[in-house]
């Protein structure tokens, strides 16, 4: 199993290239997917034939597991948690798993309440009834 | 975790594949990468290699001597997944055995999550088996899990991820 350089996405330890890399929700990456998917429809008669069980699975995956599926909910939605000080990791954690309370929110990324970040519950609630704002009107 | 990375990149077009306006060579060049990714379904820094967003820069094509075709070194913008060591996520259990499950989180269809790691589950026999609490909280096929991911293995003859993981923790298990 690796362990190399005690990787812990809890601790945020990901590896410095994948600190900087920007990460995607699933509700993100859906829409990128189907618009490929799409693309291909056009470009040949058998899309399926086309795409990798990789490409496959994954839209399964994310299909089935975007909170959101408005584009423009999407977009709110990153744009909300961009304002929150947050990793791109995080960022992505907390807008897949959407938890309800500040508890599980923390339980969920814990490297938002180390390191004497400015996290304080009051934010993160803040961030949260934000969050199921854009639910309600999707 | 998707991820969006940029990528460096060396593809290979045929010569019959070559055309004189630059704008079918992206097209060729984006195809390539895409069979490539279909056929490596993998890689093991980068994690499962879903699909191209960008072509940022192809460079000057070297012919190359015995073949004819044209190698083109390419920086391109692509989607990968890849699961870390402590992070949460969200999988299906599709097989049930008495020692353990198995689940499927995106591209990564090996993952298991061993009953000594489901804390105060235990195995209920039955036609297709599954693990239950005193909650009567059930754990079986085709049940949505909410895990932490303790270890991950690149599996480099199969190329692929596999994954151990666990619901030691708050706020894991099943969800409905």
């Amino acid at each position: 199993m690796s362990g190399e350089e005690e990787e812990n996405a809890a601790d945020l330890k990901i590896g410095e290239e994948f600190l900087k890399a920007k990460c995607l929700m699933n509700c993100e990456v859906a829409l990128i997917l189907e618009h490929k998917y799409e693309q291909l429809q056009q470009m040949s008669d058998d899309p399926m034939n086309q795409v990798s069980q990789v490409f496959e699975k994954s839209l399964q995956y994310v299909k089935r597991f975007s909170r959101y599926k408005n584009p423009d909910a999407v977009r709110q939605v990153r744009e909300i948690l961009s304002r929150y000080q947050l990793a791109e990791f995080e960022l992505c954690v907390l807008g897949n798993l959407c938890p309800e309370t500040v508890e599980e929110a923390i339980a969920m990324v814990p490297s938002i309440k180390t390191k004497g970040r400015a996290h304080d519950d009051d934010a993160i609630e803040r961030m949260l009834n934000d969050l199921s704002l854009i639910k309600k009107f999707e | 975790m998707f991820l969006k990375v940029q990528m460096p990149w060396n593809v290979i077009i045929p010569a019959d594949s070559l055309d004189a306006k630059g704008l079918m060579l992206k097209k060729a060049i984006v195809i390539r990468l895409m069979d490539e990714f279909a056929c490596k379904k993998a890689a093991k820094d980068l994690g499962y290699l879903m699909a191209v967003t960008a072509l940022e820069s192809i460079g000057e094509g070297r012919v190359r001597q015995n073949t004819g075709d044209v190698l083109f070194p390419v920086v391109f913008t692509g989607i990968t997944f890849k699961m870390f060591r402590g992070e949460i996520q969200q999988g299906v259990v599709h097989k049930v055995l008495k020692h353990g499950v198995f689940l499927r989180c995106g591209p990564v269809q090996n993952i298991y999550l061993s009953h000594v790691k489901m804390p105060d589950y235990h195995y209920v026999p039955g036609e297709s088996g599954m693990f239950m609490n005193d909650k009567h909280s059930k754990i079986e096929k085709d049940v949505v899990i909410r895990f932490i991911v303790i270890g991950t293995k690149w599996m480099e003859a199969e190329r692929e991820f596999q994954a151990l993981v666990s619901l030691e923790g708050d706020y894991l298990g099943p969800v409905s």
